[in-house]
């Protein structure tokens, strides 16, 4: 007797097979794996013997992580996560109250000692003792040490829990840090984002449930998978940077045109994440910040997110038009479109040199003008 | 301790309730003779804005909340455009309106499924004739109308997705309005989500038009309806109600208070005020203060114009993060209840002729409120231009004063917003919750919960007593906003 996993989840969770599959193939998307680790995360998910405990903890936080994963769609989170681990503690969703929850809190510790996945939403405020955040008496740096004891996995969801997010921002009043600033002896993936996009949280999950361990990350703690390219690289205005054509302010000419927000302070080239490859909010394209008009603001970022004023331009650290585009003819502005820049410096073979030149004016242009 | 003398309980951690709570009960035979609410949690979002740049302030102060974060986004925007002077297109106007109606007909969907009606699914109830309907319907993680409650949200969120981008935390809105234009494609789109939430709400929550439960008059005509409708969730709820007395239940005597919602040329669909206990008064807040006297909080009781945010943690007397605000020296109650009243809708003005502000009259509102906001919502998306302009630009301010007042599903939020030499020198908020779960103040006066809590029920074997769940879960509190 040999039941198709699939079939028992689908039939346990009411989700056609074919959504199921293509929320799997998302994820392995979203991860860029190779082809067949589709199938592979849909195995692992469906035929899991044992669901992974998972412990959420929330602290300093605005429950926007959370919230951000409640609207994931195929399927939903309330189906998949809570049919595929197993949530023994999350303080919003979680049906008990008072000292029940925190008595299913210790159970589901006890019992699934080296083996949980600790999840963390929010940052820990580290001054005066930590009297800023205290749940059922305890502080939260108390416990963090204490849940990150004996987890299998420790995941610090959002900007707050990876670095101290939004609570840190100068002058920083509560002492706000990251997970990794409390459990020094394990290693910590970060997946920031303000708040992060839902998908990757739960590729790094699937990752865990399909290869029995996380993601590759970076020295942050990030994945590599989501925080490896810059947003500038992917954004669907980029053509519009290379051609110089710059919206000023909201609502102008530029800004109606759907053109490059960097001179409003958009800070995706400087903004490791991939919001503009796999988007927001489920309805395709155009659902993510620039995508809707509004500059990046980092929020991914250590040091710009929340810290770096949202009108400063950010630092290119690329500043080259493929070489594939065409030369575009600038309508807006003045002078040399960068595409046009990098076409005549190609030509005199010093495209990278006169590339970072612009870019440079660029800001110092506006730095003038600024003053004047 | 024995029997006679008077128990003390401390219930918390809360679940099912946005961020962390702790309520500390004194008892006396086997009822509440006195609470103290506190927030226990505190980031200091005032202080971080600060000196920052006023544009900041569009990135920072949302992120106090992630689940009225459209709220506190266009507070932030309201303030900055009365500090710049600047008024928002008519497109703008509409999306604003969409944003903040979809959120807050959002939260109502999610608070009654998803953390109010699971607690009559309490073993406590088990004996209870519609305790079997309440665990088919909404036992947490998998009762029918719960998991259905969750799909609609994440479906009719894409609301969001077409106006702001992301949700929470969207950048979209601006002080001159939205940064993102709506073309023809995408306004059908909206049209269309807004038909499928009403759909949903009509065919499960009621079992009957929105305008039949919009139309509703009085205490029997809540009673027809739940006859009638018996089938729909909303009548489940009125039939728990009357067999647990829910009317009775976590009485809080007012004044309550609205700052307005939804304006537009002709005037706004819920008009500010303050309701006194029998009429609506003109809404004037030179009387306003927030009091630290009971929060680990420096400093005097203050206009939040002039406010200040000092934690001090050595106050002998301070039980909470949360400073109290009073209007003219009075706790005020806020929320879908006060608003309601406040707009004059006969039931809610009948329930509270019968027995004011409680558990019953506070959930009923916020029914009434989905039922009201979706025909708006439907006109709203159809009245949006595509060809017209959505946001007009900022305009700098160098020394200037702001007040951004929204109304958040939650009830009032305001935004207070000082400039100086094109820096932030002061930014004051009073969130919804910090009205509702504020501590004493000053004259030892308790705030709407603290009230509303005395005299609850509480078993002798109840670690979590669970009237009183009832009563803090019907003000839908949001703890991340109280304190921010």
């Amino acid at each position: 007797m040999h039941q198709d996993p699939i079939s028992t989840l689908e039939a346990k969770l009411g989700v056609s097979r074919r959504s199921f599959l293509q929320f799997c193939t998302a994820l392995a998307a979203t991860m860029g794996l190779p082809k067949g680790a589709d199938a592979q995360i849909a195995q692992a998910l469906a035929g899991a013997a044992k669901r992974p405990s998972v412990i959420w903890l929330h602290f300093q936080e605005c429950t926007g992580c959370t919230e951000s994963l409640l609207r994931a769609e195929h399927p939903t989170l309330e189906k998949l996560i809570l049919e595929i681990i197993s949530l023994d503690y999350h303080e919003s969703l979680f049906a008990a109250a008072g000292h029940q929850a925190e008595a299913a809190r210790k159970a589901a510790m006890e019992a699934n000692k080296g083996k949980y996945v600790l999840v963390v939403e929010g940052a820990i405020p580290t001054k005066d003792g930590g009297i800023y955040c205290k749940i059922g008496g305890h502080t939260a740096m108390e416990l963090t040490k204490e849940c990150a004891a004996d987890a299998a996995a420790i995941i610090a969801i959002g900007s707050c829990a990876s670095w101290g997010g939004m609570p840190s921002t100068p002058p920083n009043p509560t002492g706000a840090a990251g997970v990794n600033a409390i459990v020094k002896d394990k290693p910590v993936v970060t997946i920031p984002g303000c708040p992060p996009n839902p998908y990757n949280f739960l590729a790094t999950v699937a990752h865990f449930l399909t290869f029995g361990k996380l993601p590759a990350i970076d020295e942050k703690g990030r994945p590599l998978f989501a925080y490896s390219r810059l947003i500038h690289e992917n954004c669907e205005r980029r053509a519009h940077f290379d051609a110089g054509r710059f919206a000023n302010e909201f609502g102008d000419e530029g800004h109606r045109k759907g053109y490059c927000l960097y001179k409003l302070g958009c800070k995706g080239p400087e903004t490791y994440a991939n919001c503009p490859s796999i988007l927001f909010g489920d309805v395709g394209s155009g659902s993510w910040p620039v995508g809707t008009g509004h500059p990046c603001v980092g929020c991914t970022e250590q040091g710009i997110g929340f810290a770096k004023p949202i009108h400063a331009l950010a630092d290119l650290k690329n500043t080259y038009p493929p070489a594939s585009y065409p030369r575009i003819v600038e309508d807006q502005g003045q002078g040399l479109s960068f595409g046009s820049a990098a076409l005549v410096a190609g030509i005199a073979g010093a495209a990278a040199g006169a590339g970072a030149m612009l870019a440079r004016n660029l800001g110092r242009k506006d730095d003038e003008s600024d003053k004047a | 301790m024995s029997g006679a003398a008077p128990a003390r309980r401390i219930v918390g951690p809360f679940n099912r309730v946005e961020g962390d709570l702790e309520v500390h009960l004194d008892l006396d035979r086997g009822r509440i003779a006195s609470a103290r609410v506190n927030a226990p949690l505190f980031r200091g979002f005032e202080t971080m804005l600060d000196g920052k740049p006023p544009s900041d302030a569009l990135v920072l102060a949302p992120r106090i909340c992630g689940i009225c974060s459209v709220a506190q986004s266009q507070a932030t925007a309201k303030a900055l455009a009365a500090a710049m002077g600047l008024a928002i297109p008519d497109n703008g106007r509409r999306a604003f309106h969409l944003l903040l109606g979809a959120e807050n007909a959002a939260d109502h969907l999610v608070h009654f499924h998803l953390f109010f009606m699971p607690d009559f699914t309490h073993a406590a109830y088990a004996g209870r004739p519609w305790h079997g309907r309440a665990l088919q319907r909404f036992q947490p993680g998998a009762g029918q109308a719960l998991v259905a409650a969750a799909r609609l949200r994440a479906r009719f969120f894409q609301v969001m997705g077409i106006l702001a981008g992301k949700w929470p935390h969207s950048l979209a809105l601006q002080p001159g309005g939205s940064s993102k234009p709506v073309d023809r494609g995408e306004r059908s789109r909206l049209r269309a989500l807004v038909a499928e939430f009403r759909a949903h709400v009509e065919e499960h929550l009621f079992t009957a038009p929105l305008e039949a439960f919009a139309d509703l008059a009085d205490r029997s005509d809540l009673a027809r309806f739940a006859a009638r409708h018996a089938g729909g969730d909303a009548a489940l709820f009125l039939t728990i109600a009357a067999d647990l007395g829910l009317a009775e239940l976590g009485r809080a005597p007012g004044p309550a208070l609205s700052y307005g919602a939804y304006a537009e040329a002709e005037g706004a669909l819920l008009p500010a005020g303050l309701w006194d206990g029998k009429a609506v008064r003109p809404l004037d807040l030179a009387g306003l203060v927030e009091d630290p006297a009971h929060a680990w909080m420096a400093g005097a009781a203050l206009h939040p114009g002039q406010g200040e945010t000092r934690p001090d943690l050595a106050k002998p007397q301070a039980y909470s993060w949360c400073k109290a605000p009073r209007l003219n020296g009075q706790p005020v109650e806020v929320g879908a209840l006060a608003r309601q009243l406040i707009a004059g809708h006969p039931l809610i003005r009948a329930l509270w002729a019968d027995r004011g502000s409680n558990v019953e009259s506070r959930v009923v509102a916020r029914l009434l409120e989905i039922a009201r906001l979706v025909p708006a919502l439907e006109r709203w998306a159809a009245e949006l231009e595509p060809d017209r302009p959505f946001c007009h630009p900022a305009v700098p301010i160098e020394t200037a004063q702001g007040v951004g007042l929204v109304e958040a599903a939650r009830g009032g939020l305001g935004h207070w917003l000082t400039v100086e030499d094109g820096r932030i020198a002061r930014y004051q908020i009073i969130a919804p919750t910090t009205w509702n779960f504020s501590p004493r103040d000053g004259a030892g006066m308790p705030g709407p919960l603290e009230q509303a809590l005395v005299g609850v029920p509480v078993g002798n074997d109840e670690a979590t007593p669970i009237a009183v769940q009832h009563v803090v879960r019907s003000f839908d509190p949001c703890m991340v906003c109280t304190v921010h």
